[in-house]
């Protein structure tokens, strides 16, 4: 069965939000590119949770630009309205990428609020000694060599042609990262040290072969600045190994929040 | 030993204003003046070395009567040319003043290439009232200085802005306005797409920003300081540049631009004449029709010589030969000279989703992929022999009715260039001079 698919107004913002599944409420954040789809990782998520995966707005989904979103704790404080809308004192949170990067400045706002953390290859702190390719500059086999281990993982993600229409969509996705992720690209210099917060339980699920940001230094950072953060590492996988690995990622998911007893 | 003439370029002067610094309001300086002290300083720097002086500095201080050379690079760039021997040095660059350092190590090497070699690059955080009348912020002076002189010196010697402090481009072209006498004209441009990967500036900013950032400078131009501005990008509390512009009210202003319509409707507000650039003649013409209806809704008229164009030149003894030129130099410009990765035609958000979609409706061919015959039949470029050369022209002044061409010309060689040149200023420039008693800065660009 088709996710429910829901228009919602948070705060004047409107959002494309796809949920379905019975149980504890989940937030799913995509990562950039993954607005407006339901995959194979949410539906196992699905079994076990009320998933809820709205849009970045202005990624994807139809989901317009939102201009008043300048920074990416723009988006964590939408965040916390949108639970707020649908009166969710506390839910499951899992990020992906950018999506991860969302979720991490979330939980230092307001770790009360979220019952389990998953970050899965986030971005958005500084690596000593890791500078992330500059996606902006890259043409898409560049972007899908660098985000996939497993390039035909990308084509979930490929759009349904290069109609105007279509590349209009992405100039606006394009746009909504940039808008907060060009400069500093993929961070925010005052997150690292803010991580120390996080008090919600954590896991971080890696791909091994992350060519945007890799284990290490990247993993091994956010596992150090996060207290009691559990890393798992997935062997088939680049950047996305939700995509990539998506029922061994499921699975991870929902044997730590089970083993957090917080589901 | 060696002698170096070391000069402030001070606005001598006598006031009871209890301070000479930042809040000494910039209607004390006197353009007229500023010029004549200028060039007289000048004067001095150029005589130092033909009296047998080793080095010739400059220096940078901001907002103040005692050293109006808020820009020590533009005054470095008119001695380069004008002496052959010494050593310039020069005492700025404030580096945590200026936003991007880059900016810094393109002007340092271009000064420093022209002359020679014959550059010194100071290096200095500025003096404690700088930090009032520059906007930057003291408490990160120190640690921006280090980042930025890492940065200048690895851009300078590794293999391998743009957005600057607007303020800092009001003082440099003030600087050349007066030294010049107001012969300057400012191109406010943002900068084409690839320019915001090389300077890490944020394109989905870019236009907003430009707005602004335009907006500060009209008015430090024209309004008298101090008096603070606080903008979503820029804020000072003291804007009060030394020099003023000796032009009234300022320097005119020109836009560069590829015919986004949220520019030309910008421009034609403002009366800023329109450049076209390396632009197809069908797309000029449009272009121009937008610019002028613009001008109708907001209540004037256009003039001629707000209709300008940058389109390459090309002339020889005969068509034959000037084809055979076009052919391998002019087509250089658009195949090489503007081959670019393809992200690098289209960051995110560097253009309004509206004008994409225009664009994604007919897109325009990449320079990188522009034929000669293509470029020939939309009039992309322009040669042929002399008389070749004047037809094609007059589709640019009667038809287009444009009032200024800007274009350059490439021989092949210098002296085949400057062979160009001299027969474009002898066989076609003369046929063109009706309007040579008119000034064509007179009542536009402000």
């Amino acid at each position: 069965m088709p996710p429910a698919r829901r228009e919602l107004s948070i705060r004047g913002t409107s959002v494309h939000m796809l949920s379905d599944g019975a149980g504890p409420p989940l937030l799913f954040l995509h990562g950039a590119g993954g607005g407006g789809r339901w995959l194979e990782f949410q539906e196992r998520l699905a079994k076990t949770f009320t998933v809820l995966s709205p849009s970045h707005p202005g990624h994807g989904g139809g989901s317009p630009t939102a201009e008043w979103i300048e920074h990416i704790s723009d988006l964590a404080f939408h965040y916390m309205d949108l639970l707020d809308d649908q009166r969710l004192p506390r839910v499951h949170v899992v990020g992906a990428s950018f999506g991860g990067w969302i979720a991490a400045e979330l939980a230092t706002m307001a770790s009360h609020r979220i019952a389990s953390l998953v970050l899965i290859d986030p971005l958005g702190i500084k690596v000593d000694g890791w500078i992330y390719p500059f996606l902006f500059g890259m043409d898409i086999p560049e972007v899908v060599a660098t985000v996939f281990h497993n390039p035909m993982a990308a084509l979930a993600l490929a759009p349904p042609d290069q109609s105007p229409e279509t590349l209009a969509l992405q100039y606006r996705q394009g746009t909504a990262l940039a808008r907060v992720a060009w400069n500093p690209h993929l961070y925010d210099p005052l997150l690292r040290r803010r991580l120390g917060r996080i008090a919600a339980p954590t896991l971080l699920c890696w791909g091994a072969h992350d060519r945007l940001a890799p284990l290490s230094p990247c993993g091994d950072t956010w596992a150090k600045e996060i207290p009691g953060a559990r890393l798992r590492v997935f062997a088939e996988s680049g950047h996305v190994p939700h995509l990539e690995e998506p029922e061994a990622v499921a699975q991870a998911v929902l044997e730590f929040c089970r083993s957090e007893g917080a589901s | 030993m060696k002698f170096y003439y070391f000069h402030l370029m001070p606005y001598v002067m006598e006031h009871d204003e209890p301070s000479s610094w930042v809040t000494l309001s910039n209607r004390f300086y006197d353009p007229k003046q500023g010029q004549i002290l200028y060039n007289q300083y000048l004067d001095q720097l150029e005589y130092a070395e033909a009296l047998g002086w080793d080095g010739l500095c400059v220096n940078e201080h901001h907002q103040n009567c005692y050293g109006t050379m808020p820009s020590p690079n533009v005054m470095a760039a008119m001695l380069v040319r004008r002496t052959s021997r010494a050593k310039i040095a020069i005492l700025g660059n404030g580096l945590p003043l200026r936003e991007n350092p880059l900016r810094i190590a393109e002007e340092i090497a271009m000064l420093d290439v022209a002359s020679g070699g014959r550059v010194i690059s100071g290096f200095v955080r500025g003096i404690s009232a700088e930090y009032f009348s520059t906007g930057a912020n003291p408490t990160h002076s120190r640690e921006r200085f280090y980042e930025a002189a890492e940065l200048i010196l690895r851009a300078w010697t590794e293999p391998g802005p743009f957005p600057e402090n607007p303020l800092r481009i009001a003082e440099e072209i003030a600087m050349l306005d007066v030294a010049s006498g107001g012969r300057v004209i400012s191109g406010f441009v943002r900068g084409i797409s690839a320019e915001y990967f090389s300077t890490g500036a944020n394109p989905t900013h870019s236009r907003e920003r430009f707005y602004e950032a335009a907006e500060l400078i009209l008015r430090a131009w024209t309004e008298p300081g101090p008096f603070p501005f606080d903008g979503k990008y820029y804020r000072y509390h003291y804007v009060n540049p030394w020099p003023r512009p000796i032009q009234t009210p300022h320097p005119p202003v020109w836009c560069p631009s590829q015919g986004s319509s949220e520019t030309v409707e910008w421009a034609a507000k403002r009366r800023f004449p329109y450049l076209m650039v390396f632009t197809p003649i069908k797309r000029i013409a449009q272009i121009y029709g937008e610019y002028r209806e613009a001008c109708q809704r907001h209540g004037y008229t256009a003039s001629r010589y707000q209709l300008t164009v940058n389109v390459p030149i090309v002339v020889a003894e005969n068509d034959a030969r000037a084809a055979e030129i076009a052919k391998k130099n002019t087509m250089w410009v658009f195949n090489t000279g503007l081959r670019m990765h393809p992200p690098f035609w289209r960051p995110p958000g560097y253009m309004t989703e509206a004008s994409l979609r225009r664009i994604l409706q007919n897109p325009p061919p990449l320079p990188s992929d522009l034929t000669f015959e293509q470029a020939d039949r939309e009039g992309y470029i322009v040669y042929g022999s002399p008389a070749t050369v004047r037809d094609k022209l007059k589709v640019f002044s009667d038809e287009l009715k444009a009032g200024i061409v800007c274009s350059g010309m490439n021989g092949g060689s210098h002296e085949a260039t400057l062979e160009m040149m001299q027969l474009f200023a002898e066989e076609v420039m003369p046929h063109f001079r009706e309007d040579a008693e008119v000034d064509e800065t007179a009542g536009v660009g402000r």
